[in-house]
Formats: C-alpha cells, structure tokens, sequence
C-alpha cells in the first residue's frame, strides 16, 4: 500500500483508538443521506409499480377503445389475436350505475365482462374473497370487498339496480323497476379506491343495463410476459381502423403517472441536498484536519512525499468516507425497506391511528419497488460528492510549502 | 579523514526575504563541505537564518544564487528520502501512528514496508532505547523520547547526511545532553554526516567542526 493511502487510513482509524468519532460523523452524514434518497425513490417507485400492475391486471396492458361504442368486437378480437406478442383480447363495457341494497344507494362504477374469456386477460380469481367468477351470470354482480362492506351486503344477497337509461325512461309516465340482482361474490384488489367502487357483471347485463344491444366500449388485450406493451400497441394501431385506438396503460392513466414521476424526481431532489450537506460536513473536516496538520504535512515533505502524494492522502479520505457512507446507507435503506410495514405500523399507531391512516391511504401496504438506474445515480451521486469534498483539502494540502509548514512551530 | 568523499557541499548560497517592499538578505553566501562521518555544529543569533539554511541543504527550498550537491550531484527533491534525514526542534511525529509505525514511515515513502524494514524499525527503535515502547503513540511518550523516535526515523533508511535543527530545543538540560549523545554516537558508527544546529555551547563542542552564522555567512 503506498504511504498515502495508508496514512488516510490511520487517519480515519487512528491506532489504539477504539471509536473513530470524526469518521463515524462524517460518514454518517452520507449514510443517512443515502439511506433516504433509496428509501424515498424505492417507495415512489414502488406506488408507479403497484399501479401498473393494478390497472394491468385489471385492464391488460392495453385497451383498444373507440371514440364511440365498437359494435364489431369480435372482428376486432380476430384481427388483434395474430399480432405478436398479444395472448389474448376480451371486450368490455362499463358505466355508472345506481345501486341500492336496503335503501342504501352507491354510485358504483360497473364493468361488463365476458365471461367466457375474461379470465385470459384480467386474473379475477387471484382477487376473490368470497364466491367465484363462476357463479357469475346475467343475473348476478361481483362487489368489491369496501362496497360491499359499507352495504352490509353479503354473497347471496340480493341488490337493486337503477342504470341512467331506466331513468331516463322513468322521466316520462310509466314507472320502471330496477334491475334485482344476485351477489355471487365479493373481490379486493388492495387498492383503495377500486374496492371502494367497483362492480362486475357480464356484459350481457352491463349491456342491458345501458341499452347497448351487441356493441361495446373497448376491448382489454393481454401481453405475452416481456413484451413491449409500447412497440405492440404501435403495432395494433396499424392494423385497426383509423377510428379505433389502441392504448397502453401508461397512455390510458397518464396523468396520474406523470404525477407520480414528477413527485419522485422532486422528493429525490430535495433530498439529494441531504447528500451535499454531508459532503460539505466532510470537506469542513477535512480542512480542519489540514489546517491542524500543517506541520506534519511538512514533515511528510522532508520526509519524502511530494505534493501530489500529500494531496492524494486527504482525497481518499474523502473516496473512502463516501464509499463506507454509501454502503452503510445502502444497508440502512435495505433495513427500512424490508421492514417498512412494521415501521409504518408503528409510527401510524403513534399518530393518528392505524384504520384513519389506512383510509387515507391508496394501498393497504406501502409498496417499494427498487429501481436499479436510480441506485446508480444514487451511489455514483454520493461517492462523486464526498470525493469532491476531498478535493478541496486536499489541494490546500498540496498547496502548503514544507518549509513554510515546518516554520509554524 | 581528508580523503572522505564529499556529502554535502553548499557554494555562494544566497537566500532574501521579501518583507513588506524591503529585501532583506537572510543568506549572503554561504560555502560549506561537510565530508561522510564528519560532524558539523551551527551556530548563531535566533534569525540569523540556520533553520533557512538547513532547508537549503535539505532542498527542501531553493537558494536564490548558490549551489547545494548531494555526494557529488544537485540536490533533486526525489532523492531526499533515501539521501538524508531531519530532525526538527519540535519531533513533528504523525500522532495517529505508534512509535514503530513512525520510523518506519520513513521505509514506506520509498515504498518499502517489508519484513527486512520492519526489523530495521525495531532494531532502530532499540538503538535509540525504545525497544519497549514500540508499540506507544506519541501521546503516551515523554519529550526526550520523541525525540529519540524522531532520531531513529532520521536514520532509518541510512541516510549519508542527518541534519538537525535545534534538537534539544524543547527539551530539559539533561534529556537534551542525551540525545545529542545518542545522535553523535549512532552518527559515528554509522559513519554519517552531522549538521547540527543549536544555542547550546557544550553540544557544539561535542562535534568535529564549529562554524557560526553571523550576518549571512558561515565563519
Ligand atoms: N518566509 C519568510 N518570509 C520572510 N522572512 C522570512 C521567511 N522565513 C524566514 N524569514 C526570516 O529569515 C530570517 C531567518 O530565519 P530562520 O528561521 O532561518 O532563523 P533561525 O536562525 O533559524 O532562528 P532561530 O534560532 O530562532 O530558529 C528571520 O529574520 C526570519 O524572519
Ligand atoms: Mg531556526
């Protein structure tokens, strides 16, 4: 080991010193700053993932809608199958309806489905609490596990529906009865506001309910497991009509998605400031420990050393806090991450209590999904930073002519 | 003795100071040949410029006119290490390394930290009386044994020319008359140059050749 780095290193442990307090300082800064920027990127990634694969699951990768109904479904189904990368397509149609239970009325959103192949596409089963997707037919509807608590329905109840044709018909003299159907069973997707809302049916009721004879909304496309859900929606649209439209996910829910990557880019960026105060903390007391070695560095002149070693010696002290800070903030963050929900647990149960706080929240558990681009501009971030932070004592330690530095007895 | 090869040699050095917009002439010419196991004393007024001259020799800076040669050629900053050592009034050891660690500091910026130098270290460290306390830092030792780690570093990579600036300046009466014995005696049998500077008369007298600083020549 050259005499540089090893002095950096005994300068950062000294010997028969057991607790290195100015390393642990200075390396913590940078660890905490690290620990932060993974937790708070991974968290935000991690609600983007969890979305996606809701709505994916939920919707496919891509919906084909039209601007208007789509009434040849089935045509469409058999053109879109043959382009590679889809598995499978299932139409659909959905709207609001009134839905009452025990003179209790909700505004749920009703998707029809079809249920000879909706299973293809979007896994039902995976989110079923109570009853199956079996049991569903034209005279039946699937609750989502909120709606059907805050009704006190149950599997096998029976609810009302009021759809806006039947009321618009009720405008003029004849009075309409509703849609009395059969609860078959009940669903829960993990995120808040689908189980707070949603109802399926087959689509021969959702198109009964809203007078669409055979026509329909849109159709869900399922994608074969890597493939670009991007390059295969270009690749839809070229082979549908031109008033058919075929959108990716992303497309579909963009806004909300643009939200969430502008809200991560903006909480990493305020908290990247954590990672350059802790540099500066470093460079401060590098500088400090420059000063206050003035005349050793001196020595190391008469010794020997020429100023590019000298240098050297203070910004791997800087290389070095900035790689063990990086690495114990990387294992910090791994900490946090993998027991997230113990410490949300904890921290909503000293607040405001764990029911207000789930209510408020989109999912039942705080999703983190790590991307590995960010960690790399995070670790490269860091260890960047606090090198630099050396670079500046350092160059005051090379700057110190020997004999001038031996002078300052 | 006269036929000795040359270790050092100074001719016509001349070093100014700028102070304010006055020059003032620290070094009017100075010529010096101290010869290999030969000892030389400094002496001189505090600012008459001996601690200026020494880092002349050293080449640790650089005269204004005058040339300084190493056994026969220029001083060269990359040859310091293994050609010379210094010890300083105040030790100047590296606080964070213990006693064995220091000497051997002076191997490790030749990048040589082997098994031969460790046992040089050692062996310095017990020529100089610390044997026991190898293991110390400079914190826990007393002036005069600093000094003496300083002088065990000095000598580590047998070095032809040892120059010491003021050694026993820090130190009290009787620690001070001790090192300079051990610094002539190691010096003698390792038949290595000695420019030695210091106020004190006795030590000077223990040296071969007496030479005083006055008004910026050696007399
Ligand atoms: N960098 C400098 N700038 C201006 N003047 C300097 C500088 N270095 C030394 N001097 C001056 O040069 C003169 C000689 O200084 P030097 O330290 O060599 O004296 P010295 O003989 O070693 O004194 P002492 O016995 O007190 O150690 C002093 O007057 C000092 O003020
Ligand atoms: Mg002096």
């Amino acid at each position: 080991m050259p005499w540089y780095l090893y002095l950096a290193f005994k300068q950062l442990f000294p010997t028969g010193r057991r607790f290195p307090f100015f390393t642990f300082m200075s390396g913590l800064g940078v660890a905490v700053g690290v620990m932060l920027l993974v937790v708070s990127t991974s968290v935000m990634g991690g609600f983007s993932y969890e979305i996606r694969r809701m709505i994916v699951d939920t919707q496919g990768e891509i919906q084909v809608v039209a601007a208007g109904t789509i009434d040849n479904a089935d045509e469409i189904i058999a053109r879109i199958s043959k382009v590679p990368g889809v598995v499978a397509a299932t139409p659909y149609a959905q709207g609001t309806v009134m839905l009452e239970y025990r003179r209790r009325p909700v505004f749920p959103l009703i998707q029809g489905v079809d249920l000879s192949r909706v299973n293809r596409v979007i896994p039902f089963n995976r989110y079923m609490l109570a009853g199956s997707l079996d049991n569903l037919d034209d005279d039946s509807v699937i609750l989502s596990s909120q709606l059907a608590a805050s009704l006190g329905a149950m599997v096998g109840s029976k609810v009302d529906i009021f759809s806006p044709l039947l009321l618009e018909k009720s405008n003029g003299d004849e009075i309409q009865l509703p849609r009395t159907v059969r609860i078959a069973g009940i669903f829960e997707i993990g995120h808040q506001q689908l189980d707070r809302s949603v109802v399926i049916a087959s689509i021969r009721l959702m198109q009964e309910l809203y007078g669409l004879k055979d026509s329909v909304h849109g159709i869900n496309v399922r994608l074969a497991p890597g493939a670009d859900e991007f390059k295969t929606a270009a690749a839809l649209n070229a082979v549908l009509p031109d008033d058919r439209r075929a959108l990716t996910w992303f497309e579909s829910n963009a806004d909300f998605q643009h939200i969430i990557r502008f809200e991560k880019y903006m909480v990493a960026f305020l908290l990247m400031f954590i990672v350059v105060v802790a540099a500066l903390s470093i460079m401060s007391s590098l500088l400090i420990s420059v000063v206050r070695k003035t005349r050793e560095i001196g020595l190391l002149g008469a010794l020997g050393g020429n100023p590019r070693q000298i240098a050297a010696c203070f910004c791997a002290q800087g290389l070095f806090l900035g790689l063990a800070g990086t690495a114990v903030g990387l294992l910090l963050a791994w900490l946090m991450l993998t027991f997230r929900d113990q410490i949300v647990q904890v921290l909503a149960r000293l607040t405001v209590g764990e029911e207000v706080f789930r209510q408020f929240y989109l999912f039942a558990k705080l999703p983190s999904h790590t991307v590995g681009s960010d960690l790399v501009f995070i670790i490269i971030g860091a260890i960047i930073s606090s090198t630099l932070a050396g670079l500046v004592p350092a160059w005051r330690a090379s700057r110190l002519k020997p004999v001038e530095a031996l002078r300052n007895e | 003795m006269s036929n000795a090869a040359v270790i050092l040699s100074a001719q016509g050095l001349r070093k100014d100071y700028l102070s304010g917009d006055r020059r003032i002439a620290v070094l009017r010419g100075v010529d010096l040949e101290v010869k290999a196991g030969e000892s030389v004393s400094i002496r001189g007024e505090s600012g008459s410029g001996k601690s200026t001259l020494l880092h002349l020799f050293s080449g640790l800076d650089a005269p204004d006119a005058g040339v300084v040669t190493w056994a026969g050629t220029p001083a060269q900053p990359e040859r310091r290490a293994l050609f010379l050592g210094m010890v300083f009034q105040s030790f100047y050891l590296i606080p964070e390394l213990d006693a064995l660690q220091n000497v051997l500091m002076a191997g490790r910026m030749l990048g040589r930290v082997g098994e031969p130098e460790r046992a040089r270290a050692a062996s310095m460290l017990a020529k100089v009386g610390l044997a026991e306390r190898a293991e110390h830092l400079p914190s826990q030792l007393s002036g005069g044994e600093r000094q003496r780690v300083a002088v065990a570093r000095a000598l580590m990579n047998r070095p032809q020319l040892l120059l010491a600036d003021e050694p026993t300046g820090n130190l009290d009466e009787q620690t001070g008359d001790a090192v300079i014995e051990l610094l002539l005696d190691l010096c003698r049998e390792t038949q290595t140059a000695l420019v030695l500077v210091t106020h004190n008369a006795a030590h000077a007298a223990k040296t071969g050749r007496q030479l005083f600083l006055h008004e910026g020549v050696l007399r």
